[in-house]
């Protein structure tokens, strides 16, 4: 409602300066789209051929051609998934355990898995590569997986999201003779399915967009994700001779994230705006 | 739900099924891209192009020859070293891979590359075949450590138009510098006569380009730029002398400023300049562009090794070679891997046409290779072309750090003293570092 009544508020001048910003955010993906149905010897110093026509597939087609990039999809479809999946149960589960139970070292704890907030990926990359070599899970999908269900930030955020809600919904469930299992199942969880849409949309795209692990940990190509098979279908020198073909790639890569956005983009907005936490 | 999850884990259980075939697979991991849309059924050889669609059909072409075989290709984002740094991190490492002549020492140093001497022997084939530029390449102290794939190196891109147009061709080829003040002689004319810069340089975010020019024109007057593998030695009379030619190009700007290497290659093939020195690589997109009818390029592109303009024609070069990570291997795959070098060396010819230059010497003699375009001029960098000493680690990133201060001297962003002082001090500060 307050959206429709900000909408009719705007003036002519208003539209026009978001149709310009929205033009000036668009113009790089409209370029790369372009680029991406040329012939590459076409781009080859001349990437303005862009602007006009003949158009061809022929990038795309080179992509799908590929008997491995279906494959590459897939994997990323299930580490992705498999990751989402894994952050939302862990974190919910964390999240509750910090916001509504008492036990001992409770903050302590807490406070330790915020300092895996600034703790930097890269730092713990060697000691990783080598527990999952010792454990024989590279070129695996556990091995893909597992390191994405460290989500201290997912932990955070369900935590603070639980804290909101009224602990009188527990206390009556409790008279009613609810364990602790089923306040969390059936009371808790449902009412953080706007905080769990939100968290599970972050994760996906962290978890599609990933690139360092899945380079260093899926070496066979049948294992890659599609971020590193795509970068790995590139012949040298992309940038100059294979620029149709880069673009191509960039715009295939982006259409699950894209469909993504489509669908949950209410999620995203609100996660943006921060309001996911009240 | 309980459907969905059962399809995750079917799909799980199908990531790790195996093969068994009755072959002995060996597994080579190698960069040049993914062209399997176009090339993965092929094995004519002769009709494959480009460094991906040949290397694609060269290994379709050794497994159909070979049907007791079988070599599994992973192909690898490039330049693949992070890749293969964890597979050897994991004990995994593939059986074959493509590597840069200047990266074999910091594996070879560390006991992770396989001398090939048995290989080559098995194989039949004798260093003494190699180029010099690939035999010093692939040998640390007296061990070979790979099979050398190519050279690839710096080239003067020449124009041929604007050159007419300065009236700087003799015979129909363009005259090229003898000496450092005849270069600026010609650019200077080049440029009243043309209107266009003579040099088109690319000198932001392509830092090996820089490199290439201090350490190639160092090297031609004798200068030794690494007395120890722990030491550079840039900031001397020689260094301090071909970072001001660098400099007074562009002061004079008589070249491009403020190009990367797209922003360069566009200039070239748009005829916004004489010469653009870039690697071997080029030289097929840019002859197509000498074959295009209303291109700046149609039938005016020539190109040569960098011309001698102090001391002797001598080159720095790198190159491509096959390398054989040290794991246990059974006797069947020692003999696999000796099968697919023997096919690998007689197949050289075909990987040539990609523009590098062949790793053998026999080629330089071929007609085959004589024939295709450009090759007679380029082929003296095959000999002429050194690379780093095989003793010098972290090539990769000495190169980085040495291009960008070069760089920043050349353009003036920086004393040129300072900047070789810099480089000296940073690439020292890294090499001592290593073991």
């Amino acid at each position: 409602m307050a959206s429709a009544v900000d909408r009719g508020r705007l003036t002519p001048a208003g539209y026009a300066a978001l149709g310009i910003g929205a033009l000036i955010m668009l113009a790089p993906i409209i370029w790369t789209l372009l680029l991406s149905l040329k012939n590459n010897a076409e781009l080859v110093g001349h990437s303005e051929a862009a602007l006009h026509g003949p158009y061809t597939l022929e990038n795309y087609a080179a992509i799908l051609g590929n008997s491995l990039t279906m494959r590459w999809l897939l994997n990323s479809a299930i580490v992705s998934l498999g990751q989402t999946a894994g952050v939302l149960i862990l974190a919910s589960l964390a999240g509750y355990g910090f916001s509504r139970l008492d036990f001992p070292f409770r903050r302590t704890l807490f406070v330790i898995v915020l300092l895996g907030l600034a703790v930097p990926s890269q730092a713990v990359i060697l000691p990783q590569h080598q527990l999952f070599a010792w454990l024989h899970l590279h070129n695996s999908y556990p091995g893909l997986i597992l390191p994405g269900l460290v989500a201290p930030f997912g932990v955070f955020f369900m935590t603070t999201y639980m804290r909101a809600i009224p602990k009188e919904l527990d206390e009556a469930a409790l008279l009613d003779g609810a364990s602790r299992w089923r306040i969390f199942w059936k009371v808790i969880l449902p009412l953080t399915i706007p905080a769990q849409s939100t968290l599970a949309v972050f994760t996906f795209l962290g978890a599609w967009n990933d690139y360092w692990w899945p380079l260093i940990s899926a070496t066979r190509s049948d294992m890659y994700t599609l971020t590193v098979g795509l970068a790995a279908s590139q012949m040298n020198y992309a940038q100059t001779s294979g620029l149709g073909f880069l673009m191509a790639q960039a715009i295939f890569a982006s259409i699950p994230i894209l469909i993504v956005y489509i669908v949950f983009q209410k999620q995203i907005v609100r996660a943006m705006a921060g309001t996911a936490i009240r | 739900m309980r459907r969905a999850l059962l399809a995750f884990i079917v799909a799980l259980a199908l990531g790790s099924c195996g093969q068994n075939d009755g072959k002995t697979h060996i597994y080579l991991q190698r960069f040049f891209g993914e062209c399997g849309a176009e090339y993965g059924g092929s094995t004519d050889v002769a009709k494959a192009e480009g460094e991906c669609g040949i290397i694609t059909t060269l290994v379709n072409r050794f497994n159909a020859e070979n049907p007791d075989l079988h070599v599994d290709v992973n192909v690898v984002a490039w330049p693949g070293y992070p890749q293969l740094a964890a597979q050897m991190a994991a004990r995994d490492p593939p059986d074959l891979v493509t590597m840069h002549a200047g990266v074999i020492s910091d594996y070879a140093a560390d006991g992770l590359l396989e001398p090939v001497e048995p290989y080559l022997k098995r194989a039949g084939i004798s260093p003494s075949e190699f180029t010099d530029a690939t035999r010093l390449g692939v040998t640390i102290g007296n061990r070979v450590y790979a099979l050398p794939w190519d050279t690839h190196g710096g080239l003067f891109h020449v124009n041929t138009a604007l050159f007419e147009k300065a009236g700087l061709m003799r015979n129909g080829k363009p005259v090229l510098p003898t000496s450092a003040e005849e270069f600026l002689q010609q650019a200077r004319r080049f440029k009243q006569m043309t209107g266009k810069p003579y040099l088109i340089q690319s000198n932001v975010g392509d830092p090996a380009y820089a490199a290439r020019n201090q350490y190639t024109y160092m090297m031609a007057q004798g200068a030794v730029l690494f007395p120890d593998p722990k030491q550079i030695r840039l900031d001397t009379p020689v260094g301090r002398q071909v970072a001001a030619f660098f400099r007074r190009i562009n002061e004079e700007q008589l070249g491009t400023l403020n190009m990367d290497t797209p922003a360069a290659i566009a200039a070239f093939v748009s005829g916004e300049g004489g010469i653009y020195p870039t690697g071997t690589w080029m030289i097929g997109s840019f002859e197509k562009e000498a074959a295009t009818p209303g291109r700046p390029l149609y039938q005016h592109y020539a190109v040569f090794p960098y011309p001698r303009l102090w001391g002797t024609r001598v080159e720095y070069v790198s190159g491509h070679a096959w390398v054989v990570p040290a794991r246990k291997r059974t006797a069947k795959q020692q003999d696999a891997i000796a099968r697919f070098f023997r096919f690998m060396a007689d197949h050289n010819f075909d990987w040539a046409r990609t523009g590098h230059l062949p790793a053998f010497r026999r080629l330089l003699a071929d007609p085959r290779f004589a024939a295709l375009p450009h090759r007679a001029d380029i082929a003296p960098l095959a000999e002429m072309g050194r690379p780093l000493p095989g003793y010098v680690r972290r090539q990769n990133a000495i190169e980085g750090i040495v291009g960008e201060e070069m760089a920043a001297g050349f353009i003036g962003q920086r004393p040129i003293d300072v900047a070789l002082k810099q480089a000296e001090k940073r690439t020292n500060t890294l090499l001592g570092e290593l073991n």
